[in-house]
């Protein structure tokens, strides 16, 4: 008799669980959609700035990452010439 | 002289050595064998392997408290203190092993918490300490801090571009849930047929596994069943790594060649300031509709924001690398503190073993049979193979949706379309949690 109680009870929780999960997850999905149709009407995004702006930094970036790389190693070179 | 001889040898590991212990390090062995020549998950399996040989050397009690090493080892007035701190009765004539029986199966059975309190500190009155992995547990996990801050590091890592650019697919995250609820009902049902002892809360812990997310079932089972943790924490991370061998033939048998072959129209590209909206506008709605998940899906948030916004770069990369690894070796030694002998070897482990691979297989067809629905009723076509990476485990499963793909299709890369699914699991799974604790706690 409990068990039939436990199982009843097992039952609702999966019915509970997934009805909220489904609900919650389409709330999200209709959120979602709202916001980034409201992000694009009005802060639209210039997308050929966004495209642009982003590799000038990087090659930059880079740059002083190669040249502390190359002063390492010409430092290293002349140290170990010397010995 | 033959006095200390014989003192050291019942002091030595090998004469204290348990059956059940013998078997635990072999399994620690193995778990760290799978780890280092098969590569599965080794991030976490060596951790938890090695705590698992660490917490079975017999005689060390790394991994038990205080009370408990006191019960073990203390003289017999320090046992009839520990008895009166647990309101336990001790026959007088039964002996000091019946004695230490009784008292460790008191500690065991869960007493209140002001008991444990009280015995506790009657055994470091006495001069016992609690054990090294215990410490690791109790700060680590039973605090519930540890899977949060990896659940932080996670969301650090995760990038909603493909989910936001494709928000239906959040629908596959949810329908890989049910494999959790398919699995509590399994458990309850196992525990109605007589096959095993499960409370429902133990159930709800065990259905966690189906989520496939190590995190958020090591959080559900430290709140719902400490006493299960060893057994869901070591299937959940098991079954993580063996997603790339469950998951195909399933795959295989729910479509059809046509259907895996479906080649999906390229994801829009999604601008700056909808990362950034996204984590707080979920935020917003676990705060309204489900504050039970907001511990784990805060974090999530917490994590993808310091992501998105790009003003904080150093905290981003510390919560995505040093701050993560920090909590795995600590995580890892905690679950494997719980692999001790005497809890681990029991029939209910071997049924939670079995349960979570269930759990796991009905989500991921759940998610490929959502998949195919949202085809049929959708304008763009939809590659039902992304359904199946709606179980969690990030970025495994999305990787698998691709590999598939690509054997029917070779020109079909599905990895983006299926990251978006992938991520959505998690969310979904943090939701099912949230609902378990709310309903359960």
């Amino acid at each position: 008799m409990q068990d039939t109680q436990l199982f009843n009870e097992g039952f609702a929780l999966m019915g509970l669980g997934m009805g909220f999960v489904f609900v919650f997850l389409t709330v999200l999905v209709i959120v979602t959609t709202l916001m980034s149709r409201f992000i694009g009407r009005f802060f639209p995004e210039p997308s050929a700035d966004a495209t642009a702006a982003t590799p000038r930094p990087a090659p930059a970036a880079q740059d002083d990452a190669l040249m502390a790389v190359i002063g390492a190693a010409i430092h290293r070179y002349r140290r170990d010439r010397r010995r | 002289m033959i006095d200390k001889i014989l003192t050291l040898w019942t002091g030595s590991g090998l004469y204290n050595l348990s059956p059940g212990q013998a078997v635990m390090l072999a399994v620690g062995l193995l778990l760290l064998w799978l780890a280092i020549a098969k590569k599965f998950e080794p991030l976490l399996l060596v951790p938890i392997g090695f705590g698992g040989i660490l917490a079975n050397i017999p005689e060390a009690g790394l991994a038990l408290s205080a009370a408990e090493q006191a019960a073990h080892l203390g003289r017999p007035e320090l046992l009839e203190r520990l008895a009166s701190a647990l309101r336990v009765s001790l026959e007088p004539g039964a002996g000091i092993e019946a004695w230490r029986h009784t008292l460790s199966e008191a500690l065991h059975g869960h007493p209140a918490p002001a008991l444990v309190r009280a015995a506790n500190d009657a055994a470091i009155d006495a001069g016992y300490a609690h054990g090294m992995l215990y410490h690791f547990y109790s700060v680590a996990i039973a605090s519930g801090i540890a899977p949060l801050v990896i659940f932080m590091g996670v969301g650090a890592m995760t990038d909603f571009g493909p989910l936001l650019a494709n928000p239906r697919t959040l629908f596959l995250g949810a329908a890989a849930q049910f494999g959790i609820f398919a699995t509590l009902l399994g458990a309850v049902g196992m525990t109605t047929l007589g096959w095993m002892d499960f409370s429902l809360n133990q159930a709800a812990a065990i259905g966690i596994i189906g989520g496939a997310d190590g995190p958020t079932s090591i959080y559900v089972s430290s709140l719902l069943a400490p006493e299960l943790l060893g057994a869901i924490a070591v299937a959940s991370y098991s079954y993580m790594a063996l997603v790339p061998l469950i998951q195909p033939p399933i795959m295989r048998a729910l479509t059809t060649k046509h259907e895996r072959g479906i080649a999906m129209t390229q994801l829009r590209p999604v601008s700056k300031r909808e990362k950034i909206v996204f984590p707080i506008s979920l935020l917003t709605l676990v705060a309204l509709f489900l504050p039970d998940a907001a511990p784990l899906l805060g974090m999530f948030c917490f994590g993808n924001l310091m992501r998105e916004c790009g003003v904080v770069e150093r905290l981003s990369d510390t919560a995505q690398h040093a701050l993560i690894n920090t909590v795995t070796i600590f995580l890892g030694l905690s679950v494997g503190s719980k692999l001790m002998a005497d809890r681990f070897l029991a029939v209910e482990t071997l049924g939670i073993l079995g349960l979570g691979m269930v759990a796991f297989a009905i989500g991921t067809a759940c998610g490929i049979l959502m998949a195919k629905l949202l085809n049929a009723v959708s304008k763009a076509p939809i590659n039902p193979l992304i359904g199946s990476a709606g179980v969690s485990a990030v970025p495994m499963a999305a990787r698998v949706s691709n590999k598939v793909g690509l054997e029917s299709n070779p020109h079909n890369f599905l990895l983006m379309h299926a990251m978006g699914p992938n991520v959505a699991g998690v969310i979904g799974s943090a939701v099912a949690a949230g609902v378990m604790i709310k309903y359960l706690g």
